[in-house]
């Protein structure tokens, strides 16, 4: 039954993301990515200033690395999500001020979603649904 | 990978009966701890370009993009035809064979008054604009792939006919064969240049102004 198979893959699929940071991961690779565009290597004007060019291709390809990884290999994502922002930041330096500030913020905001994640959290619980339990459970002890 | 499962395991659902099962999450506040600080250091980079204390480097290629500037006083110029290969079965090519006839420019030393600088994405224009104010852009090592370019410019010292590739006055060389010629200095007023590549070792770019906007330079 292919309706079924279908189910199966997006379940599985579920079940892979919820295991890692994954928006974090995908946001930090296309920041990388889209750095890497705006430059579109044109190999033979990079070489005319040498080791100094090479260096705006370098972090992009940082960023990009880090994003991967942290999607294959999630245990190590702080140390990736560290080398990862700061290759974005220093990106506005060497890159096209981070691929037009477009990539910068893409690796920024991708970074952080990598730092903050945690497995195994409890649902999101709403402020107001927190707030009417504490008070159902005042309304008990009293 | 396989030491990836002790914290991160692949069947969530496992540990807990509770619904909806329990998973991994961002915590708003642990991301806060990397962002608030990344946030600010991003506010510094960009305060401090803007002030012309920090150069940044450029090196943009593969999509035409225009610079105007009021002025611009160079040291160290050369400048010869070059020819520029699209990749085999290039959507651009169009009729040109895949092939872009373009002049290079390169100065050593160059110092620009209001520059204006326009990329095309597709529909909407990305402006940087700079040093209008007391504090002019400077550039170093500036290479630039025209297919066009305009102004009134006048040269010291310029040597007319070389060989492309005995240029010595920026220290970029080109083909065999091709015309060009270099000078000591150069000046060029309302300046207004098609590129279609360009790379700086060093630009500083005092009064930095990034936006949006529907018409370019």
């Amino acid at each position: 039954m292919k309706g079924r198979s279908m189910h199966d893959v997006r379940s599985a699929f579920r079940g892979w993301r919820a295991a890692r940071p994954f928006w974090g991961g995908l946001l930090l690779t296309l920041g990388g990515a889209e750095i890497l565009v705006t430059e579109k290597v044109s190999l033979k004007v990079a070489m005319h200033i040498g080791m100094q060019g090479l260096t705006g291709y370098l972090l992009p390809a940082l960023m990009v690395l880090c994003g991967l990884l942290t999607l294959f290999s999630p245990a190590q994502r702080l140390f990736y999500s560290i080398v990862g922002v700061l290759a974005a930041l220093a990106s506005w330096v060497t890159s096209n001020l981070g691929g037009f500030f477009i990539g910068l913020l893409l690796g920024l905001i991708g970074s952080s979603m990598i730092f903050g994640w945690l497995p195994e959290q409890e649902p999101r619980v709403s402020r107001r649904r927190r707030r009417k339990e504490a008070r159902a459970a005042e309304a008990v002890q009293l | 990978m396989a030491s990836s499962a002790d914290n991160t395991p692949e069947n969530p659902e496992s540990g807990s009966s509770t619904e909806p099962a329990r998973r991994g999450r961002v915590r708003m506040r642990r991301a806060a701890v990397m962002a608030v600080p990344a946030v600010a250091v991003t506010a510094g980079l960009a305060i401090l370009t803007a002030e012309g204390a920090l150069g940044v480097q450029f090196s943009i290629s593969g999509m035409p993009f225009t610079v105007t500037a009021k002025s611009l006083d160079g040291t160290g110029f050369e400048q010869f035809g070059d020819l520029d290969n699209m990749i085999e079965n290039s959507p651009n090519a169009g009729d040109t064979g895949g092939q872009v006839l373009i002049i290079t420019s390169a100065i050593k030393n160059a110092t620009l008054d209001s520059l204006c600088q326009s990329v095309d994405l597709g529909g909407i224009n990305l402006l940087i604009k700079a040093g209008s104010g007391a504090t002019k852009v400077t550039a170093s090592d500036l290479t630039t792939d025209s297919t066009e370019l305009s102004g009134d410019a006048a040269f010291n010292n310029i040597e007319i006919g070389n060989d492309a590739s005995t240029l010595t006055k920026a220290g970029v060389k080109g083909k065999k064969g091709v015309f060009s010629q270099q000078a000591d200095t150069v000046h060029i007023a309302n300046l207004r240049q098609t590129n279609y590549a360009t790379t700086a070792g060093v630009f500083k770019l005092p009064g930095l102004k990034l936006s949006f906007s529907d018409t370019g330079c």
